[in-house]
């Protein structure tokens, strides 16, 4: 075996110089963004901000002084059991239907009052964009509506009732 | 020993340097999977929106007849839908909320 010892400074220069490169790679790749599994939940962060906005938006009467329009929609929608006017709107809100481009937003809306009787709380299933199969990723919106409704079995009156959306992207 | 060889030895040096350099790497993207998920969950648990809600509900509806129902039926609804203890009184214009993290609470509220 040739005793040959010359080089050794630069091989060390040659991996020295290589190591720099992989890192400066590896720092330019990743300062894009590192999509964590964790990351989803920003997704779900928005979409129930978005949802929230919308049943807000349905909430706010046209003008509150005058006596055709002091309701907002969500109270006459509730009111008077209108759910497919509530499918309509809250597609729309949620850009999910209407000009521009769309969205791929599915929901499931329900409501919960008391009776004041027995103080039991109970839900009532208002409408859907597509049924509940379990396995969707939902997120939960709501909003507190003044209605002027029967509670099952209790007669009609003003009340504060909880608009629940679930929603979920296809 | 039959002959000691003491060539490259920076480059194993070199070498051990690279192999810790990637296991700190590999801990560094093994801590970021849990700070994305902590940072995003801590924001959604927030319950911006329901204080909000609830908030807006009593003081934008202080006139009307049946009050005292209206107070249960929020404070019943909050409690079975929200798990939120909400306890608020338009005489002394007082709002508690809490949710077992985040808590509320409004004095001397003005309309």
């Amino acid at each position: 075996m040739v005793k040959n010892d010359n080089g050794q400074l630069y091989t060390i220069e040659g991996f020295a110089a290589g190591l720099i490169m992989v890192i400066t790679a590896y720092l330019v790749v990743n300062a894009t963004s590192v999509y964590t599994a964790g990351d989803t939940h920003i997704n779900d962060m928005q979409l129930e901000a978005l949802g929230s906005d919308a049943l807000r938006m349905m909430d706010i009467p046209i003008n509150a002084t005058e006596s055709d329009n002091r309701h907002s929609d969500l109270r006459t929608i509730i009111e008077n059991s209108q759910f497919d006017t509530f499918r309509i709107k809250f597609l729309d809100y949620t850009n999910e239907s209407g000009s521009g481009p769309g969205h791929d937003i599915q929901f499931n809306a329900s409501y919960t009052c008391r009776d004041d009787s027995s103080n039991d709380v109970q839900s009532v299933q208002m409408v859907n964009s597509r049924n509940l199969t379990g396995g969707e990723h939902t997120v939960r919106s709501t909003k507190w509506v003044i209605v002027d409704i029967g509670c099952p079995p209790e007669a009609s009156r003003e009340r504060a009732v909880l608009v629940e959306v679930l929603l979920w992207r296809d | 020993m039959a002959r000691l060889n003491d060539d490259a030895q920076w480059i194993v040096l070199m070498g051990f340097l690279v192999s810790f350099s990637f296991f700190f790497l590999a801990l560094v993207i093994n801590q970021s999977t849990i700070v994305g998920q902590t940072t995003a969950e801590s924001v959604i648990e927030f319950s911006k929106n329901d204080i909000r809600d609830i908030r807006d509900v009593i003081i934008t509806n202080t006139t009307l007849s049946n009050l005292t129902v209206i107070n249960n039926d929020i404070t019943n609804i909050s409690l079975s839908c929200k798990s939120a203890v909400v306890y608020y009184n338009n005489e002394d214009h007082f709002i508690h909320y809490y949710n077992g993290v985040t808590r509320y609470n409004e004095r001397n509220w003005t309309v």
